[in-house]
């Protein structure tokens, strides 16, 4: 907690996430250029852009996966300080209430569901290292506790009889709950989730949008969505930014998008050029 | 399924099934039946020779239980394993012979130096990994083993250094009684190792293995679980090095040489990743099957090097039938007790 950046910036009352000019580029390739939007408080909000947009770039900027080259970004932490997430170590950011989810599920195969669970529970635990070896009160006492938290949260998911089989061998539905319910573990103030929809279904897809709605409802947290599938952005979200080659082009609600003019030409521009 | 406790609120539920199902009583009464060999040794049921085997499959058991930390656990490699298990024999070793310091304090001085050394790998698994890693902990292990040669006031050099058994508390132990302390040191260090690995630290071991993005997104901090990783491995490598000196009574730089470091690997991937009783049974497969059971066939055992031949086949065999150790086969022959005596059950099923 060395690096902790004064909070500078300043955040309308509504706002959770506030981005200003973020920048980044490798090499000659500038993949994200003066990118600016908000998020606010409990809302679920998209991030679009045709393929090699920026999206997963910009989010990588956020979590700091990437340090940008330039630009801002404000976040309302879990206990409601104001922030400039820039430049903080990348393993500090759940701390403050910001967690992702990985396009890809990386969960661990060799690990029992609750397990995998409660690894989302790591920056809560008090105990030390020696503690936990000696399997001291303090050390047992937090265990059990987290263990109960982490049944709750794959109940929520609906997977709770689940929670001792070995998440390898699972089916890609059952991770990606895992996943989810992971990010519930640390009291999430945000929750970005990358292309969530990915590998899904139509039914799964409509049950996932359930589900966002319903983890936003109890868990009292906002919810960013990286996304390809159009179907679910446009039903699940308040508002939606479109960005492509990098650059912001318009953010408002769904039909706002749908009937914007550079929107559709960045996703229809190839065929209107013909 | 892990964490039935002695004292759990099932309102019903045998009371002796639950104390076997207990894994600290289980790691105790495995002890307790490993302490016992020495009676058996003494009644002559077993060879006495026997008792030296056995011990130091023991002391490997705790040394490849560190390397399983590293590499089962959180993916890491290290060859270095018999530099740091040399480091501790010989500081352990010096300390109580040379400075004439009670066993328990050289022992414990050999086993912070080696985990300070520990940590500095654990800065350097930081920037490089896999390979060369490896690569690495190899050269530390070998600067190591070069040291022990070249400091003769300390280790004697090639004459190789001397040691008695240790003394606890004003009392010197016999061979018998180092090897019941060997035994308790060992089930110490399985429930260490059960407390670590099946709490936070084991998860984030797990996800650092898994992902290093993933797990940082999780808030791992990774540098923080390299290091302690790194000192635990050492750790064990000194202590069971400091047991070593005083149980087998000597030590010689050519003893801590790759090949060694290469056997401790073995027993991790013979007994398998992850597994606390595949570590022991790995270290008993790779360092007592061939002394005491190949060494004894007649034409067989007349070959130079059956040793390695033996582990080195053996290697294989497991990772193309058993990827996670021989402690695969319990599943195996469970499955095949339950075709053989619950035919009934499965064949109603299915019909």
């Amino acid at each position: 907690m060395s690096k902790h950046h004064s909070s500078t910036g300043t955040l309308a009352s509504d706002q959770v996430l506030n981005i200003t000019d973020l920048s980044i580029q490798f090499g000659g390739l500038k993949a994200v250029e003066g990118l600016s939007f908000d998020v606010k408080e409990k809302e679920i909000f998209g991030l679009i852009g045709p393929n090699g947009a920026g999206k997963t770039t910009a989010f990588n900027c956020i979590t700091q996966f990437y340090h940008p080259d330039r630009g801002q970004v404000l976040f309302r932490t879990r206990s409601g300080e104001v922030m400039d997430l820039v430049g903080h170590p990348v393993h500090q950011i759940i701390r403050l209430g910001l967690v992702r989810t990985f396009q890809n599920v990386e969960v661990i195969k060799e690990l029992s569901l609750i397990d995998n669970v409660l690894i989302g529970a790591h920056t809560d635990f008090k105990s030390t290292i020696l503690e936990q070896a000696l399997r001291l009160p303090r050390a047992r006492r937090e265990e059990k506790e987290m263990r109960r938290k982490a049944e709750e949260a794959l109940e929520f998911m609906g997977i709770a009889h689940l929670k001792d089989a070995p998440a390898g061998g699972q089916p890609y539905g059952v991770l990606k709950k895992v996943e989810m319910a992971r990010t519930l573990m640390c009291r999430p103030k945000l929750i970005i989730l990358d292309e969530p929809a990915a590998g899904l279904n139509d039914s799964e897809t409509a049950e996932l949008a359930q589900t966002i709605r319903r983890v936003r409802d109890t868990y009292h947290c906002t919810i960013l969505l990286v996304e390809h599938d159009m179907r679910l952005v446009m039903n699940i979200c308040d508002r939606i930014c479109a960005i492509s080659f990098g650059q912001f082009l318009a953010c408002g609600t769904p039909e706002e998008i749908q009937n914007n003019k550079l929107v559709q030409e960045a996703y229809l521009g190839e065929e209107e050029g013909e | 399924m892990k964490k039935v406790t002695v004292n759990g609120q099932g309102p019903s539920g045998n009371l002796a099934l639950r104390v076997y199902r207990n894994a600290y009583f289980r790691y105790i009464l495995f002890g307790v039946i490993i302490s016992l060999l020495p009676m058996l040794a003494q009644s002559g049921v077993m060879p006495s020779s026997f008792l030296v085997n056995i011990g130091s499959v023991l002391i490997y058991a705790v040394v490849a239980m560190g390397l399983n930390l590293l590499l089962g656990y959180s993916g890491l490699i290290s060859l270095g394993t018999a530099g740091f298990m040399g480091l501790g024999a010989y500081i352990s070793g010096y300390l109580t012979e040379a400075m004439e310091l009670p066993f328990l304090v050289a022992v414990l001085v050999a086993i912070v130096v080696a985990a300070l050394l520990g940590t500095l790998v654990g800065f350097v698994s930081l920037r490089v990994a896999g390979i060369y890693l490896a690569i690495a902990t190899l050269c530390v292990s070998e600067i190591l083993r070069k040291t022990f040669e070249e400091l003769d006031q300390f280790t004697n050099g090639f004459s190789g250094f001397t040691a008695g058994y240790p003394i606890l508390f004003g009392i010197s132990l016999k061979r018998e009684a180092t090897f019941v302390l060997l035994t308790v040191v060992l089930v110490l260090v399985m429930m260490l190792t059960h407390n670590l690995v099946n709490g936070q630290m084991g998860r984030a071991l797990h996800a650092m293995r898994g992902s290093e993005v993933a797990a940082q997104a999780m808030g791992i901090n990774l540098l923080k679980y390299r290091l302690i990783v790194f000192a635990i491995a050492t750790a064990y490598a000194a202590l069971g090095g400091a047991l070593y000196m005083h149980f087998v009574k000597f030590s010689y730089p050519s003893t801590w040489i790759m090949m060694f470091s290469l056997n401790i690997l073995a027993v991790v991937v013979i007994g398998g990743l992850r597994s606390i009783y595949g570590t022991v049974i790995g270290a008993l497969i790779v360092f007592a099957v061939p002394d005491l059971v190949l060494k004894r066939i007649p034409v067989i055992g007349k070959i130079d090097g059956i040793a390695y031949i033996f582990t080195g086949v053996l290697i294989i065999l497991v990772i193309m039938f058993y990827p996670n150790g021989v402690v695969g086969l319990r599943q195996d022959l469970k499955r095949l007790m339950s075709k053989l005596f619950g035919k009934k059950k499965e064949g109603a099923h299915h019909v």
